[in-house]
């Protein structure tokens, strides 16, 4: 699995749990550039994340997530 | 010691001239000296609590980085065990002083202990800097909550006199002054009053005093705050904020974004964080079951008694019901057009705070329930709705709040230090003049105490 294609998969949770569709992740986005993506819809992105990936990540590698692309880092880690 | 007293402006000023006059390595020290004679100044046991805080803190952090990780974790619980023990102890029983404080620097301690813990900042080995963490003067009776990686990264800095950051101090205290002198102690005796005699007044005296409460509220706490972050940021620390225009939030969970946030970001990270993490497997249940836990720990850090125990609940509730029911407010945009709809979302905001207010300020939960069931528009004269304030007091609280709101709308929106400062002097000065003779003429400088001194 490549690095786009987490990414690619992730954007469509984010797009299911926020039920828009009127953005785009890339590598480099954050919590401050996603409107509704808070404290509130944290947990539930990371636990559809592990649930499609499969995988489950401890307390500290959740809290140090920067961007998305420490996201997509993680997976892939765990999945290779 | 109180903000608003000759003993505080004379400690004030007599660090503040030797601040800048020591060499730098005595500058920390300097300020610990001034911030114990501020603990102890009332009663020495205030210093004395948090002196032995503050050393079991310093000690426990040390352990807790030298140690493996699984001693580490009985090493954290078994301090924040303490810790919470001895604030309990001291919270809810009757026969033992209360020391001020406490409730701000116990938590500071659990968050900074919690950090080294996590690896998010590294044990404080200077003993100075980690007792000034705990006691500095500025922010010792009633925070902000500080983080101790922030706060140690400001101790350390090289601290030079500078005039541009000792002025913008100042103007914070000046603010904090008129918050407080002109809006809240205009408001509190009479508050204070509809508050110990419910079962005698008005539904409309009721009505009013909940409207009206939350805006005392935040005219006294943001102004205590203010004082605190000018007169900090008067030796060179940045303190962290409290409140960011509360009453423009469009939810509840906006709300606490920007209502007392170093509380809020608090159990936010070591309370809501830890627990949404734990129960994640339990969906939306695991979330709304963290957010419970969470605003009942924030109200119960307010005190003893069931009162603030509700007033989180109901908060922790309010949220859980924005989450679970979004199109409301999402509809609401298409259904009224977005003006109508952010004013609504604002009112209803504000009305919901107030109302769980009541629960803050009530002595007893029986009190609360009559208050909120005996609200009404009803009134024997429709001058009941100045809730017995003399029109002088309508008139100056009025009009400041005002002059604040609008004041906050342009400080938020445009670089208004900026602009000031791009004043001729003479316009400038002219403004310090009227500001300083309206505090002096029409403030009201009977109380000295801020709300917030009490938790």
């Amino acid at each position: 699995m490549t690095k786009q294609e987490v990414l690619q998969q992730i954007e469509t949770i984010f797009h299911e749990v926020l039920n828009r569709t009127d953005f785009t992740l890339t590598e480099e986005t954050t919590a401050k550039d996603v409107s509704g993506w808070d404290s509130l819809t944290n947990m539930t992105l990371i636990v559809r994340i592990e649930e499609k990936f499969d995988c489950k990540f401890k307390f500290r590698e959740i809290v140090k997530f920067k961007n998305i692309g420490d996201l997509c880092d993680a997976v892939l880690t765990k999945k290779n | 010691m109180l903000f608003l007293s000759l003993s505080f402006v004379t400690l004030f000023v007599i660090c503040f001239i030797l601040y800048y006059w020591v060499a730098d390595k005595y500058k920390n020290p300097l300020l610990l000296a001034a911030s114990a004679i501020f603990a102890g100044y009332a009663n020495w046991i205030f210093l004395l609590v948090a002196v032995i805080i503050s050393i079991f803190t310093y000690v426990a952090g040390r352990l807790i980085e030298r140690a493996d990780e699984k001693r580490a974790i009985y090493l954290l619980f078994g301090s924040i065990g303490i810790l919470v023990t001895t604030w309990i102890s001291f919270r809810y029983s009757t026969s033992l002083i209360f020391p001020l404080g406490i409730s701000f620097y116990t938590f500071q301690a659990i968050g900074y202990l919690t950090d080294v813990y996590w690896g998010e900042t590294k044990a404080e080995r200077n003993f100075v800097n980690l007792s000034l963490f705990m006691l500095f003067f500025m922010k010792f009776l009633s925070g902000p909550i500080e983080r101790g990686g922030d706060m140690f990264a400001e101790l350390k800095k090289s601290k030079h006199f500078d005039y541009d950051e000792t002025v913008s101090g100042m103007k914070l205290i000046a603010l904090g002054l008129f918050k407080k002198l002109l809006i809240a102690n205009h408001i509190a005796p009479y508050t204070e009053g509809i508050f110990n005699s419910i079962h005698e007044v008005s539904g409309l005296q009721l009505l009013m005093t909940c409207l009206i409460y939350p805006i005392e509220l935040y005219a006294d706490f943001s102004g205590y705050t203010d004082i605190a972050l000018g007169g900090a940021r008067m030796f060179g620390i940045r303190l962290s904020p409290n409140f960011d225009r509360p009453f423009i939030a469009k939810s509840t969970a906006d709300f606490w974004r920007r209502w007392h946030m170093s509380l809020s970001f608090w159990v936010r990270d070591y309370v809501y964080v830890p627990l949404t993490a734990e129960f994640r497997k339990l969906r939306q249940w695991g979330i709304l079951l963290s957010l419970i836990v969470t605003f009942t720990v924030l109200g119960i850090w307010h005190g003893a008694g069931w009162t603030f125990a509700i007033y989180g609940l109901i908060q922790g509730l309010i949220i859980c019901y924005e989450m679970k029911v979004p199109y409301v407010r999402n509809n609401l945009h298409n259904l009224v057009g977005r003006p109508v709809a952010t004013t609504l979302l604002i009112l209803r905001t504000y009305i919901l705070f107030a109302l769980s207010l009541v629960f803050f300020k009530a002595a007893t939960i029986g009190d609360a329930f009559y208050f909120i069931s005996h609200i009404s528009f009803e009134a024997q004269n429709w001058k009941e709705m100045n809730i017995g304030m003399p029109d002088h007091n309508c008139v100056v609280a009025g009009v400041s709040l005002l002059v604040l709101w609008i004041f906050e709308y342009l400080n938020a929106n445009y670089d208004l230090d900026k602009s000031f400062r791009k004043l001729p002097a003479v316009v400038r000065w002219t403004g310090y003049f009227v500001l300083v003779f309206a505090i002096f003429l029409l403030g009201k400088f009977d109380t000295e105490n801020f709300i917030y001194i009490q938790f």
